[in-house]
C-alpha cells in the first residue's frame, strides 16, 4: 500500500501542495486529475523523489520512503514523451535497465513481456521508425522489466490518437491486473481518468478536491470545482455524442 | 511564379558572380601558382617545398600543437558546458562561465600572444607577483595557451548549444534503470554529444592549424605552417610559388574535415522531444564542477587582465603608477587614429554588405524553390568558405587583384571579409528561414504584395533578430581578423590588427593593448546593442500578441 500523509510543498510564498493525504491499495489504478497549475506534476515529482517535500511522509508497504533517492524508492515512471534512447534500437531500449539488474526478471519473463506488448516484430527498429503507440509500449516494457512496485504514468495517452488511445488503455488495465501493479496516472482529461481508474484523485489549487471511485465522483461530486469543471466537461462531450448519434446508439 | 523566379534568378546571378570572381578565381590562381613553373604545369614547386626539412618540421609542429590544442580545448569546453547544464551551481555562476568562455572572441588573436608575454614573461604580471617565471613561454607553451584561449569560445558555444538539446529526462530514466555513474554519463551525456565533440575537435584543430596571429606574437623558434606561409609571402625574400604550395597544403585538413563531417553525420543523435526537467541535486558534483570551472575561468581572466591593466600603467614594470598617458598618446597620434577609423569603416561596411549577401543567398537556398543544383551550389560555397583558412583567401586575393583598381582600397578588404566570413551568418539565417512558415510568400502574393513587398513587410521583420546576430557576427569578426587582410592592406587602409603587427616590431606594447582594448570595447558595444535590439524586437512582438 502507498500512503501519503499530510504532504506540503511550497515554492517561496506559493503553496503548490497542501495537506495531501491518501492511501492507494496494491494493484489499484489511480488517476491524478486536475487542470494546469493544480499541483499534479509537483505531486508526481514528490512521489518520484525529484522534489523534496516540505512536510509529511510517503510510505510504501509500511516503509518510509520520503527521503530515499529516486532509484531506491521502488517506483518507476513512463514519461509523457517516453524518453527513449534515440541511439539504441527498440529491443536495446527494452532491456536497458534489465541489463543493470538481471536478477530482477528472468529472460523468459522479459520475452513474455515483449509478447504481451506485441513488440516482437519491432525489436530491431530504430526509435524514429516506431509509431506513437509502439513507442509507448517500448517505454512501458523498459520500465516493467524492472518490476517496480508502483508504476507512474505521466499523461500516457495525450500524445496518442483515437484507436491507439483505446488500445493503450486496455494494455494499461491488463498490465496492472496481470502484474498486480499499483499504477498512478497523471492526466488532465476527466474522461481518461474516470474510464481507466479504480480511483480518481482530483486536485484543485494544490488541495484535494475529491478522492474516490469514478462512480462516487459522478454521483456525489464533493465540491463545486468537481461539479463545474470536471463533470461539466463530460456532460458537454455526452451531449455532443447524443446530438451526433441519437439516444439509441449510446 | 514566373515573376518571383525572375527576381530570384537575378539575385542568384549576383551571388554567383560575386563568388566566382572573389572566391573561385583567386583559389584557381593559388592552385595555378602552385603547379606552374615558368608557365609550364609541373609538380616541381610542390616537390621542392615538401622536400625541405624546414617545411616538414613546421608542418609536423602544426599538426602536433593543433591536435593537442583541439583535444584540450574540446575537453575544457565540455567541462564548462557540463557545469552549466548538468549541475545546480548558482545561476550567476553559470552566466559568468558563459561570459568568460566567450570573451576571447571579442579580441584579435595576435593580442592574446602579447597578453601571454605580459602575463607569464620575464617582466610579466605573474612573474612579478610570484617571483618566478612559470615556464618558457616562447614556442610550444605560449602557442598552446594562446590557441586554447582562441579556440575555447568556439568549442564552448558548439557544445553548450548541443547540450541544450539533450533530453534531460533520459538522465532520470538512467537513474531509475539503475545505471552506474559511468554508464549513465556515456548514454545520457557523452553519446548524444559525440558528434558535436568530433565537430568541436575538428573546428578547434582547424582554427589552431591556420591561425596566424598567435604564432606571429609568440611562436619564437617553434615554426608552424602559418608563420612559414607568412615568411614566404611577406618575408625578406618573398617566394609566391612556395607560398601557393603551402596554401594548398593548408587546405588539406579543411578537405579532410569536410569529408569526415559528412561521414560521421550518422553519429548525430536527434531527439523527438526535448524536455528540461529537474535533475536530482548532487552536492559533491556541484562543488567539484564549480571549483574546476572557477579555476579555468581564473586562467582565462588572468591572461586577459594585462590588457586592461597595462594601458593604464605609466611604464610597466618600472613605474606601475596609474596613468592615462598611453591612452592620450594613442588618441593624439594621427596615424593610430587613422587605423581606428579604417577599422570601423571596414567593419561597418562588411557587416552591412555581408548581412545583405548572406541574407539573399539564404533566401534562394531556403525559400526560393529553385532547382536543387542552384541551392546546392550556395550550400557548397558556404561549406567551402567555412573550411578555407583566412591566409589562403588573403593570398588568393593578392594574386587576383594585384594591379587592379581595387588594390589597396577599402573595397578589397570589405569583399574579402564578406567572402571569408560568409558561412556562419548564411547558416544562421538559412535555419531561421527553414523554421518560418512556408506559405508567407504565397500569402503575400495573394494579398497583392510584390516579391520585394513581402520581403520587406514579412520576411525581414520575422527574421530581424537573426539579422541583428548576423550583423554583429560580421562586425566583430572584421574587427578582430588579421589572417586574410594582412596581405591586402595598403599604406592608407591599414586596420587596427595589422597596425598591432607593425607595432610589435617597435615593441610598443602599451599602444598595442590600448588598440586591443578599443576593439574589445567596440565589440562589446556592438554585441550589447544588438542584444538590446533583439530584446526590444521580441518585446514588441509580445506586446502585439498581448494586444
Amino acid at each position: 500500500m502507498l500512503t501519503l500523509n499530510n504532504l506540503y510543498k511550497s515554492y517561496g510564498d506559493n503553496t503548490v501542495l497542501e495537506d495531501i493525504s491518501l492511501s492507494i491499495n496494491n494493484g489499484e489504478i489511480v488517476s491524478i486529475l486536475g487542470s494546469s497549475g493544480s499541483g499534479k506534476t509537483t505531486l508526481l515529482n514528490c512521489l518520484l523523489g525529484l522534489v523534496e517535500i516540505d512536510a509529511g511522509t510517503i510510505e510504501l508497504d509500511g516503509k518510509d520512503i520520503t527521503h530515499l533517492p529516486i532509484e531506491k524508492r521502488g517506483l518507476n515512471i513512463v514519461f509523457q514523451d517516453y524518453a527513449l534512447f534515440p541511439h539504441l534500437s527498440a529491443g536495446r531500449n527494452i532491456v536497458y535497465g534489465w541489463r543493470n539488474n538481471p536478477s530482477v526478471s528472468t529472460q523468459e519473463e522479459v520475452d513474455d513481456l515483449i509478447d504481451l506488448l506485441d513488440l516482437r516484430e519491432h525489436l530491431d527498429k530504430e526509435i524514429h521508425e516506431l509509431s506513437g503507440g509502439q513507442k509507448q509500449r517500448v517505454a512501458l516494457a523498459r520500465t516493467l522489466t524492472l518490476k517496480p512496485k508502483v508504476l507512474l504514468l505521466d499523461e500516457p495517452l495525450s500524445a496518442l490518437d483515437g484507436v491507439i488511445k483505446e488500445s493503450i488503455k486496455d494494455t494499461i488495465k491488463q498490465i496492472s491486473e496481470e502484474f498486480k501493479l499499483t499504477t498512478i496516472i497523471v492526466t488532465h482529461d476527466p474522461e481518461e481518468a474516470l474510464t481507466l481508474s479504480d480511483k480518481v484523485l482530483i486536485l484543485d489549487g494544490g488541495k484535494i478536491a475529491q478522492y474516490g471511485t469514478p462512480q462516487e465522483i459522478i454521483e456525489k461530486p464533493a465540491t463545486k470545482f468537481v461539479e463545474n469543471f470536471i463533470l461539466h466537461q463530460l456532460h458537454i462531450k455526452r451531449d455532443n455524442i447524443l446530438k451526433l448519434f441519437g439516444d439509441q446508439h449510446v | 511564379m514566373f515573376k518571383r523566379n525572375h527576381e530570384l534568378k537575378l539575385i542568384y546571378i549576383f551571388i554567383f558572380a560575386l563568388f566566382a570572381i572573389f572566391l573561385f578565381y583567386p583559389l584557381v590562381l593559388v592552385l595555378m601558382r602552385a603547379i606552374q613553373t615558368n608557365g609550364v604545369i609541373s609538380l616541381d614547386n610542390i616537390v621542392k617545398v615538401i622536400s625541405k626539412e624546414r617545411f616538414v618540421t613546421s608542418l609536423s609542429n602544426s599538426f602536433l600543437i593543433a591536435s593537442i590544442t583541439a583535444l584540450l580545448s574540446t575537453g575544457i569546453a565540455f567541462f564548462l558546458a557540463y557545469t552549466i547544464h548538468f549541475t545546480s551551481v548558482p545561476k550567476w555562476f553559470k552566466k559568468l562561465i558563459n561570459l568568460v568562455a566567450t570573451m576571447p572572441m571579442l579580441m584579435p588573436t595576435i593580442t592574446y600572444g602579447f597578453a601571454i608575454i605580459y602575463t607569464f614573461g620575464k617582466q610579466g604580471v605573474f612573474t612579478k607577483i610570484f617571483g618566478f617565471q612559470p615556464f618558457n613561454l616562447y614556442g610550444f607553451n605560449g602557442l598552446l595557451i594562446g590557441y586554447l584561449i582562441y579556440t575555447l569560445p568556439i568549442a564552448f558555444v558548439l557544445i553548450k548549444n548541443t547540450m541544450t538539446y539533450i533530453d534531460k529526462k533520459q538522465f532520470l530514466v538512467s537513474i531509475l534503470m539503475g545505471d552506474s555513474p559511468l554508464r549513465r554519463f556515456f548514454h545520457t551525456v557523452f553519446r548524444p554529444l559525440a558528434y558535436t565533440l568530433v565537430i568541436a575537435f575538428i573546428q578547434t584543430f582547424f582554427l589552431s592549424f591556420t591561425d596566424f596571429g598567435i604564432p606571429a606574437a609568440i611562436g619564437g623558434q617553434f615554426e608552424v605552417i602559418a608563420s612559414t606561409l607568412y615568411n614566404q609571402m611577406l618575408g625578406s625574400i618573398p617566394n609566391f610559388h612556395n607560398g601557393a604550395v603551402i596554401s594548398l597544403v593548408m587546405l588539406i585538413p579543411s578537405i579532410v574535415a569536410v569529408l569526415v563531417v559528412r561521414k560521421i553525420e550518422k553519429m548525430n543523435v536527434r531527439y523527438e522531444n526535448i524536455s528540461d526537467v529537474m535533475l536530482p541535486e548532487v552536492k559533491k558534483k556541484n562543488w567539484f564542477c564549480g571549483i574546476v570551472s572557477a579555476c579555468i575561468m581564473l586562467g582565462v581572466v588572468s591572461v586577459f587582465a594585462v590588457i586592461f591593466i597595462l594601458p593604464f600603467v605609466k611604464e610597466w614594470p618600472y613605474d606601475i603608477s596609474f596613468s592615462f598617458v598611453h591612452v592620450i598618446e594613442t588618441f593624439q597620434s594621427a596615424n593610430l587614429l587613422d587605423v581606428v577609423k579604417n577599422s570601423f569603416i571596414v567593419a561597418i561596411a562588411t557587416a552591412v554588405c555581408g548581412t545583405i549577401v548572406s541574407y539573399v543567398a539564404a533566401i534562394i537556398s531556403a525559400r526560393g524553390k529553385m532547382p536543387k543544383l542552384i541551392r546546392g551550389s550556395i550550400d557548397f560555397v558556404s561549406t567551402l568558405t567555412n573550411a578555407l583558412p583566412g591566409m589562403v583567401v588573403g593570398i588568393g586575393f593578392m594574386f587576383a587583384f594585384k594591379g587592379t583598381n581595387i588594390q589597396n582600397t577599402y573595397i578589397i578588404l570589405i569583399i574579402c571579409n564578406v567572402v571569408h566570413f560568409f558561412s556562419t551568418p548564411y547558416v544562421m539565417i538559412k535555419n531561421a528561414f527553414m523554421k518560418m512558415n512556408l506559405s508567407f510568400e504565397t500569402t503575400g502574393r495573394l494579398l497583392g504584395d510584390s516579391w520585394f513587398g513581402t520581403l520587406r513587410k514579412v520576411m525581414i521583420p520575422c527574421s530581424i533578430s537573426t539579422v541583428f546576430e548576423m550583423f554583429s557576427y560580421y562586425f566583430i569578426n572584421s574587427m578582430v581578423t588579421i589572417s586574410a587582410i594582412i596581405f591586402l592592406v595598403g599604406a592608407e587602409t591599414g586596420v587596427i590588427t595589422t597596425k598591432i603587427k607593425e607595432l610589435q616590431h617597435f615593441a610598443k606594447f602599451a599602444d598595442i593593448f590600448v588598440l586591443s582594448l578599443l576593439i574589445f570595447i567596440a565589440n562589446i558595444i556592438m554585441k550589447t546593442l544588438m542584444n538590446h535590439l533583439t530584446k526590444k524586437e521580441s518585446e514588441k512582438r509580445y506586446y502585439v500578441e498581448a494586444k
